[in-house]
Protein backbone atom coordinates (compact mmCIF):
# COMPACT_ATOMS: atom_id res chain seq x y z
CA UNK A 1 0.00 0.00 0.00
CA UNK A 2 2.98 1.92 1.01
CA UNK A 3 4.69 1.52 -1.87
CA UNK A 4 1.59 1.54 -4.01
CA UNK A 5 0.88 5.56 -2.67
CA UNK A 6 5.11 6.30 -3.46
CA UNK A 7 4.03 5.21 -7.53
CA UNK A 8 1.09 7.14 -7.62
CA UNK A 9 2.62 10.04 -6.18
CA UNK A 10 5.45 9.93 -9.08
CA UNK A 11 2.89 9.72 -11.67
CA UNK A 12 0.02 12.14 -10.31
CA UNK A 13 0.00 14.30 -12.97
CA UNK A 14 -0.36 11.71 -15.27
CA UNK A 15 3.05 12.46 -16.86
CA UNK A 16 6.17 10.31 -16.15
CA UNK A 17 8.97 11.38 -14.59
CA UNK A 18 10.92 15.18 -15.45
CA UNK A 19 12.80 14.49 -18.30
CA UNK A 20 16.72 16.25 -18.21
CA UNK A 21 17.11 18.94 -20.77
CA UNK A 22 20.50 21.20 -20.88
CA UNK A 23 19.89 24.77 -20.42
CA UNK A 24 21.21 25.87 -24.42
CA UNK A 25 19.40 29.31 -24.28
CA UNK A 26 23.53 30.68 -23.24
CA UNK A 27 24.85 28.54 -25.53
CA UNK A 28 22.56 29.76 -28.83
CA UNK A 29 23.73 33.66 -27.23
CA UNK A 30 27.48 32.77 -27.63
CA UNK A 31 26.64 30.96 -31.03
CA UNK A 32 24.58 34.44 -31.95
CA UNK A 33 27.70 36.71 -31.19
CA UNK A 34 30.31 34.25 -32.97
CA UNK A 35 27.89 33.78 -36.23
CA UNK A 36 27.45 37.99 -36.42
CA UNK A 37 31.31 38.28 -35.69
CA UNK A 38 32.25 35.65 -38.43
CA UNK A 39 29.86 37.18 -41.34
CA UNK A 40 31.29 40.99 -40.01
CA UNK A 41 35.00 38.98 -41.39
CA UNK A 42 33.40 36.78 -44.33
CA UNK A 43 34.93 37.44 -47.48
CA UNK A 44 33.57 36.12 -50.49
CA UNK A 45 37.48 36.04 -52.29
CA UNK A 46 39.38 34.98 -49.93
CA UNK A 47 43.49 35.86 -49.35
CA UNK A 48 44.70 35.59 -52.93
CA UNK A 49 47.99 36.00 -51.40
CA UNK A 50 49.32 34.22 -48.06
CA UNK A 51 52.15 36.47 -46.21
CA UNK A 52 55.24 34.27 -45.20
CA UNK A 53 54.42 33.22 -41.55
CA UNK A 54 57.78 34.20 -39.78
CA UNK A 55 57.61 37.83 -41.39
CA UNK A 56 56.06 41.20 -39.62
CA UNK A 57 54.75 42.81 -42.27
CA UNK A 58 54.73 46.58 -42.42
CA UNK A 59 51.67 48.39 -41.61
CA UNK A 60 50.55 51.02 -44.18
CA UNK A 61 47.21 52.98 -45.75
CA UNK A 62 47.16 51.42 -49.03
CA UNK A 63 43.87 49.77 -50.21
CA UNK A 64 44.93 48.33 -53.17
CA UNK A 65 43.94 44.33 -53.04
CA UNK A 66 47.20 41.73 -53.08
CA UNK A 67 47.34 39.87 -56.69
CA UNK A 68 49.36 37.06 -57.10
CA UNK A 69 52.65 37.24 -58.35
CA UNK A 70 56.15 35.65 -57.81
CA UNK A 71 56.75 36.68 -54.51
CA UNK A 72 60.24 37.10 -52.48
CA UNK A 73 60.36 36.77 -49.03
CA UNK A 74 63.04 38.77 -46.94
CA UNK A 75 63.19 38.07 -43.30
CA UNK A 76 66.09 39.41 -40.97
CA UNK A 77 68.26 36.27 -41.50
CA UNK A 78 67.72 35.31 -45.88
CA UNK A 79 66.04 36.04 -48.79
CA UNK A 80 63.73 32.70 -49.95
CA UNK A 81 61.36 32.40 -52.69
CA UNK A 82 58.78 29.31 -52.74
CA UNK A 83 59.66 27.79 -49.14
CA UNK A 84 63.78 27.88 -50.45
CA UNK A 85 66.20 29.85 -48.76
CA UNK A 86 67.97 31.37 -51.64
CA UNK A 87 70.92 33.62 -49.96
CA UNK A 88 71.45 34.38 -46.30
CA UNK A 89 71.48 38.19 -45.58
CA UNK A 90 74.65 37.94 -43.63
CA UNK A 91 76.44 36.57 -46.64
CA UNK A 92 75.56 39.74 -48.95
CA UNK A 93 74.98 42.82 -47.04
CA UNK A 94 78.33 44.46 -46.84
CA UNK A 95 79.15 43.35 -50.52
CA UNK A 96 81.12 45.51 -52.70
CA UNK A 97 78.60 44.89 -55.34
CA UNK A 98 74.88 44.80 -55.18
CA UNK A 99 74.11 42.38 -57.08
CA UNK A 100 73.25 38.79 -54.88
CA UNK A 101 74.42 35.93 -57.37
CA UNK A 102 72.50 33.31 -56.09
CA UNK A 103 69.08 35.62 -56.09
CA UNK A 104 70.03 36.69 -59.93
CA UNK A 105 70.44 32.71 -60.77
CA UNK A 106 66.90 31.98 -59.54
CA UNK A 107 65.01 34.65 -60.72
CA UNK A 108 66.56 34.21 -64.57
CA UNK A 109 65.14 30.56 -64.44
CA UNK A 110 61.42 31.94 -62.76
CA UNK A 111 61.80 34.43 -65.33
CA UNK A 112 61.80 32.11 -68.06
CA UNK A 113 59.26 29.91 -66.53
CA UNK A 114 56.64 32.70 -67.00
CA UNK A 115 55.32 32.34 -71.03
CA UNK A 116 53.23 35.77 -70.39
CA UNK A 117 55.49 38.69 -70.95
CA UNK A 118 53.65 40.70 -68.09
CA UNK A 119 53.75 38.25 -65.62
CA UNK A 120 57.26 37.56 -66.19
CA UNK A 121 58.27 41.45 -64.88
CA UNK A 122 56.42 41.46 -61.64
CA UNK A 123 57.57 41.05 -58.36
CA UNK A 124 55.89 40.62 -55.34
CA UNK A 125 58.50 41.54 -52.52
CA UNK A 126 57.20 40.18 -48.65
CA UNK A 127 59.31 41.99 -46.17
CA UNK A 128 59.45 41.78 -42.59
CA UNK A 129 59.10 45.72 -41.13
CA UNK A 130 62.21 45.96 -39.19
CA UNK A 131 64.55 44.94 -42.58
CA UNK A 132 67.19 47.21 -43.49
CA UNK A 133 66.22 49.34 -46.48
CA UNK A 134 70.22 47.96 -47.72
CA UNK A 135 68.79 44.55 -48.10
CA UNK A 136 65.97 45.18 -49.70
CA UNK A 137 67.74 47.61 -52.16
CA UNK A 138 70.35 44.71 -53.43
CA UNK A 139 67.17 42.19 -53.75
CA UNK A 140 65.50 45.12 -56.08
CA UNK A 141 68.73 45.59 -57.66
CA UNK A 142 69.18 41.85 -58.38
CA UNK A 143 65.92 41.81 -59.51
CA UNK A 144 65.76 43.90 -61.75
CA UNK A 145 69.10 43.01 -63.50
CA UNK A 146 67.25 39.75 -64.18
CA UNK A 147 64.36 42.11 -66.12
CA UNK A 148 61.63 42.24 -63.28
CA UNK A 149 61.07 45.62 -63.54
CA UNK A 150 57.55 46.46 -61.80
CA UNK A 151 57.52 45.66 -58.12
CA UNK A 152 55.11 45.52 -55.36
CA UNK A 153 55.44 44.86 -51.88
CA UNK A 154 52.65 43.28 -49.21
CA UNK A 155 51.74 45.25 -46.44
CA UNK A 156 49.40 44.76 -43.69
CA UNK A 157 46.04 47.00 -44.36
CA UNK A 158 45.82 49.46 -41.54
CA UNK A 159 42.63 49.00 -39.77
CA UNK B 1 -7.99 8.81 -0.66
CA UNK B 2 -9.83 10.71 -2.83
CA UNK B 3 -6.44 12.62 -3.63
CA UNK B 4 -5.13 9.75 -5.08
CA UNK B 5 -8.05 9.34 -8.07
CA UNK B 6 -9.00 13.03 -8.95
CA UNK B 7 -6.63 14.95 -11.14
CA UNK B 8 -5.32 18.04 -8.86
CA UNK B 9 -6.94 20.98 -11.38
CA UNK B 10 -4.64 24.41 -11.45
CA UNK B 11 -6.53 27.08 -11.59
CA UNK B 12 -5.44 29.63 -14.85
CA UNK B 13 -2.93 31.60 -13.47
CA UNK B 14 -1.11 28.88 -12.14
CA UNK B 15 -1.11 27.59 -16.03
CA UNK B 16 0.24 31.21 -17.22
CA UNK B 17 2.51 30.96 -15.06
CA UNK B 18 3.92 27.85 -16.05
CA UNK B 19 7.48 28.30 -18.38
CA UNK B 20 7.40 27.16 -22.04
CA UNK B 21 10.63 26.10 -23.37
CA UNK B 22 11.56 26.98 -26.67
CA UNK B 23 13.10 23.90 -28.45
CA UNK B 24 16.51 25.33 -29.79
CA UNK B 25 17.74 22.15 -31.22
CA UNK B 26 17.07 23.28 -34.79
CA UNK B 27 18.85 26.51 -33.99
CA UNK B 28 21.62 24.82 -32.28
CA UNK B 29 21.77 22.18 -35.78
CA UNK B 30 22.17 25.23 -38.49
CA UNK B 31 24.33 26.88 -35.63
CA UNK B 32 26.77 23.97 -36.01
CA UNK B 33 27.01 24.00 -39.52
CA UNK B 34 27.40 27.37 -40.08
CA UNK B 35 29.78 28.43 -37.83
CA UNK B 36 32.47 25.91 -39.44
CA UNK B 37 31.97 27.14 -42.72
CA UNK B 38 32.22 30.91 -41.82
CA UNK B 39 35.64 30.51 -40.00
CA UNK B 40 36.76 28.37 -42.40
CA UNK B 41 36.01 31.82 -45.00
CA UNK B 42 37.08 34.24 -42.45
CA UNK B 43 39.79 36.93 -43.03
CA UNK B 44 41.06 37.81 -39.80
CA UNK B 45 44.25 39.70 -41.82
CA UNK B 46 43.65 42.16 -44.34
CA UNK B 47 46.52 42.64 -46.71
CA UNK B 48 47.17 45.40 -49.72
CA UNK B 49 50.17 45.88 -51.96
CA UNK B 50 52.10 49.36 -52.52
CA UNK B 51 53.43 49.73 -56.33
CA UNK B 52 56.59 50.96 -56.91
CA UNK B 53 59.83 51.37 -59.31
CA UNK B 54 62.62 52.07 -59.83
CA UNK B 55 63.57 54.90 -61.50
CA UNK B 56 66.23 54.90 -64.21
CA UNK B 57 67.35 57.85 -63.49
CA UNK B 58 67.16 59.50 -59.82
CA UNK B 59 65.60 62.60 -59.82
CA UNK B 60 65.26 63.52 -63.54
CA UNK B 61 62.53 63.15 -66.32
CA UNK B 62 62.60 64.40 -69.71
CA UNK B 63 60.38 67.24 -71.02
CA UNK B 64 60.41 66.33 -74.65
CA UNK B 65 58.23 69.16 -75.81
CA UNK B 66 61.10 71.94 -73.99
CA UNK B 67 63.89 69.78 -74.80
CA UNK B 68 64.89 70.57 -70.69
CA UNK B 69 64.60 68.11 -68.23
CA UNK B 70 61.68 67.94 -65.84
CA UNK B 71 62.64 67.41 -62.55
CA UNK B 72 60.98 65.18 -59.89
CA UNK B 73 60.54 66.11 -56.23
CA UNK B 74 62.91 64.00 -54.17
CA UNK B 75 62.51 63.20 -50.57
CA UNK B 76 65.61 62.01 -48.62
CA UNK B 77 65.00 59.97 -46.03
CA UNK B 78 67.74 59.68 -43.35
CA UNK B 79 68.28 58.53 -39.73
CA UNK B 80 67.87 62.00 -38.05
CA UNK B 81 65.94 63.93 -41.01
CA UNK B 82 63.72 63.60 -43.70
CA UNK B 83 64.60 66.35 -46.64
CA UNK B 84 62.61 67.47 -49.91
CA UNK B 85 64.85 68.63 -52.67
CA UNK B 86 64.26 69.52 -56.13
CA UNK B 87 67.08 68.32 -57.93
CA UNK B 88 70.13 70.60 -56.55
CA UNK B 89 67.91 72.73 -54.80
CA UNK B 90 67.27 71.44 -50.65
CA UNK B 91 63.34 73.08 -50.15
CA UNK B 92 62.24 71.84 -46.67
CA UNK B 93 64.38 69.79 -44.39
CA UNK B 94 62.61 67.79 -41.16
CA UNK B 95 64.11 66.71 -38.23
CA UNK B 96 62.77 62.87 -37.27
CA UNK B 97 61.04 63.87 -34.08
CA UNK B 98 58.33 61.74 -33.89
CA UNK B 99 55.51 64.23 -35.57
CA UNK B 100 57.93 64.11 -38.67
CA UNK B 101 55.39 62.75 -41.02
CA UNK B 102 52.44 64.78 -40.31
CA UNK B 103 54.64 67.23 -41.32
CA UNK B 104 56.15 65.94 -44.54
CA UNK B 105 52.35 65.37 -45.29
CA UNK B 106 51.75 69.56 -45.32
CA UNK B 107 55.12 70.07 -46.89
CA UNK B 108 54.76 67.97 -49.24
CA UNK B 109 50.72 69.18 -50.04
CA UNK B 110 52.33 72.79 -50.29
CA UNK B 111 55.37 72.34 -52.92
CA UNK B 112 52.83 69.88 -55.02
CA UNK B 113 51.27 73.31 -56.25
CA UNK B 114 54.44 74.59 -57.83
CA UNK B 115 56.27 70.95 -58.44
CA UNK B 116 56.79 70.36 -62.39
CA UNK B 117 55.32 67.24 -61.80
CA UNK B 118 52.50 66.49 -59.27
CA UNK B 119 51.94 62.87 -59.55
CA UNK B 120 55.19 61.55 -59.51
CA UNK B 121 58.34 61.33 -56.79
CA UNK B 122 61.33 59.51 -55.92
CA UNK B 123 61.95 58.47 -52.35
CA UNK B 124 65.65 57.99 -51.37
CA UNK B 125 66.08 56.25 -48.75
CA UNK B 126 69.48 55.36 -46.57
CA UNK B 127 70.45 52.11 -46.13
CA UNK B 128 70.19 51.67 -42.02
CA UNK B 129 66.62 52.82 -42.00
CA UNK B 130 63.89 50.24 -41.22
CA UNK B 131 61.15 49.04 -44.03
CA UNK B 132 59.06 50.79 -42.22
CA UNK B 133 59.88 54.05 -42.25
CA UNK B 134 60.42 54.10 -46.00
CA UNK B 135 56.23 52.65 -46.33
CA UNK B 136 55.33 55.54 -43.67
CA UNK B 137 56.66 57.98 -46.28
CA UNK B 138 55.49 56.31 -49.14
CA UNK B 139 51.98 56.57 -47.09
CA UNK B 140 52.40 60.15 -46.81
CA UNK B 141 53.25 60.89 -50.59
CA UNK B 142 50.18 58.74 -51.52
CA UNK B 143 48.21 60.41 -48.98
CA UNK B 144 49.94 64.09 -50.61
CA UNK B 145 48.63 63.10 -54.26
CA UNK B 146 51.63 61.85 -55.66
CA UNK B 147 50.80 58.18 -56.90
CA UNK B 148 53.86 57.25 -58.09
CA UNK B 149 57.15 56.36 -56.10
CA UNK B 150 60.21 55.84 -57.14
CA UNK B 151 62.12 54.16 -54.83
CA UNK B 152 65.85 55.27 -54.59
CA UNK B 153 69.04 54.66 -52.32
CA UNK B 154 70.00 57.88 -50.80
CA UNK B 155 73.21 60.05 -51.44
CA UNK B 156 76.12 58.87 -49.51
CA UNK B 157 76.14 62.30 -46.88
CA UNK B 158 72.51 61.26 -46.26
CA UNK B 159 73.94 57.99 -44.88
CA UNK B 160 76.79 60.06 -42.68
CA UNK B 161 74.11 61.75 -41.02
Amino acid sequence: MKQRKQFSALHENGEPDAVFRPQLTSLVDVMTILLVFLIQSFSVEGTLVTPAPDLTLPVSTAIEPAKPKLAIEISQSYVLSGGTIIAYTDAFKTSDSLLIPALYDYMIVQKAAYDDSKRAQEVLIQSDREVAFNILKRVMYTCSRAGFVDFSVLVLKEE
Amino acid sequence: MESLFFKKSRSPSEAAAEVIDIDVTPVMNVFIILIPFLISMAVFTHLSIIEFSLPPNVGVGLDEAAGKPKLKLTIVVAKKYLAISHGENLLDSIPVNGNEYEELYKKLLARRETADIRDELVVAVADAIPFQQVINVMDRCRDAGFEKVGLSSAPEEAERL
